[in-house]
């Protein structure tokens, strides 16, 4: 089934085993490469209610679904001590924060703030897009690969960007294709 | 002979060797794996033993018929622990599919008495074969995606 | 002190407990929206 979801959405959810049905830690940092446009991991929140940060996080490849209720994995042993996890996992960027960074075109005009991330999830996490808090106010949506550059600060775009901001996420799906086509990307 | 777990919670559990009244069944123990029930949980709390599927002469009707009571003893490890505190108890459980969405809440289990395979997962209104089910514990029972509502 | 001052201390107790409570719940929570940097 392919779902779009929000990381907000993902954050915060409960992972859990498919072999054991416990649920083992739950979503803290939801980690994307904007080069690639996929997820690359998540770090985790031990669960329970005052429960911190877990040493341990959860890369890409050892997730075996994302759903609208649970990340499934296979068992506990699919959660990675940060030595032996992809980097970018282990010791996320966390100055490289997109929320709330600013959306500017390439010709100087902000678009807006970036208030989430579009991910179409299921067996693997593929980037749609970034849901932006407008500058004139509302929200909107921008298709992936949007970004020229990403900082913890600001999200570069071409200028024709500023054509494809969809109010609702189903205009999202729609103007992905379009979108990548008028870049030239494949 | 059908049984479900609904209706077998609290039956009576006796000795075949000495003719006495041992305790009520409080949960069954599943391994999921397996599609089978492992153990039966006699009473509650601290003083819960368990009794392996093994060693019961017959999940009857009106009784469970232990061997003998010797067979009955306390848990022995964690997910036993957890048993016989109750927080296996799969009806109740919250069903998730594999692909991490819900699909209701188990309301009842059925399984074959004479055997203890089980049979049917009853979701709602939805009985689901239990050749579905993957896994469970303390916090879901996790079922193939077969069991996804189509898009 | 009479049972208003009493009643009044109390409140104000919970409230700084409870707003305590969830400003600490927040910050372990934690959580953001983090970009890879770029490998060139």
């Amino acid at each position: 089934m392919r779902l779009l979801m929000t990381a907000s959405q993902i954050r915060g959810l409960p992972v859990v085993t498919v072999q054991g049905g416990e649920d083992v830690a739950e979503v803290r940092d939801v980690i994307y490469s904007p080069e690639a446009g996929r997820l690359v991991g998540v770090t985790l929140n031990k669960r329970g209610f005052l429960a911190g940060r877990s040493r341990e996080v959860l890369p890409a490849e050892a997730i075996h679904a994302v759903g609208q209720h649970a990340v499934m994995v296979l068992d506990e042993s699919s959660l990675a001590a940060p030595e032996d996890a992809p980097d970018d996992v282990a010791h996320p960027a966390m100055e490289r924060n997109v929320l709330g960074d600013d959306v500017l075109t390439e010709g100087g005009a902000s678009l807006g703030k970036v208030a989430d991330l579009v991910l179409l999830v299921g067996s693997s996490g593929e980037v749609v897009g970034y849901q932006i808090d407008k500058a004139g106010g509302g929200r909107g949506y921008i298709p992936l690969p949007a970004q020229l550059s990403v900082s913890g600060v600001a999200l570069v775009v071409p200028n024709i960007t500023e054509e494809f901001v969809q109010d609702d996420l189903v205009g999202l799906g729609a103007a992905v294709d379009e979108f990548r086509a008028r870049l030239g990307l494949p | 002979m059908s049984e479900s777990f609904q209706r077998s919670a609290g039956r009576k559990v006796m000795s075949r060797s000495s003719a006495k009244e041992l305790g009520a069944v409080s949960h069954l123990l599943v391994d999921a794996q397996q599609r089978q029930i492992a153990a039966v949980v006699i009473g509650r709390g601290k003083k819960a033993q368990l009794v392996e599927w093994a060693q019961l002469s017959g999940f009857g009707p009106d009784a469970v018929m232990v061997v003998d009571e010797g067979a009955l003893r306390p848990p022995a490890d964690d997910r036993e622990r957890a048993a016989a505190e109750g927080r296996l108890e799969l009806v109740g459980k919250r069903a998730l599919s594999e692909r991490g969405n819900e699909l209701g809440k188990l309301d009842d289990v059925t399984f074959d008495a004479d055997t203890g395979a089980l049979e049917d997962l009853l979701i709602g209104d939805r009985r689901v074969h239990a050749g579905s089910l993957l896994g469970s514990g303390s916090y879901a029972a996790v079922l193939d995606e077969s069991q996804e509502p189509s898009p | 002190m009479d049972t208003i001052g009493w009643l009044i201390l109390v409140v104000i107790v919970v409230v700084v407990a409870a707003v305590a409570f969830v400003v600490i719940r927040r910050r372990r929570r934690g959580g953001g929206v983090i970009a890879t940097k770029d490998k060139g």
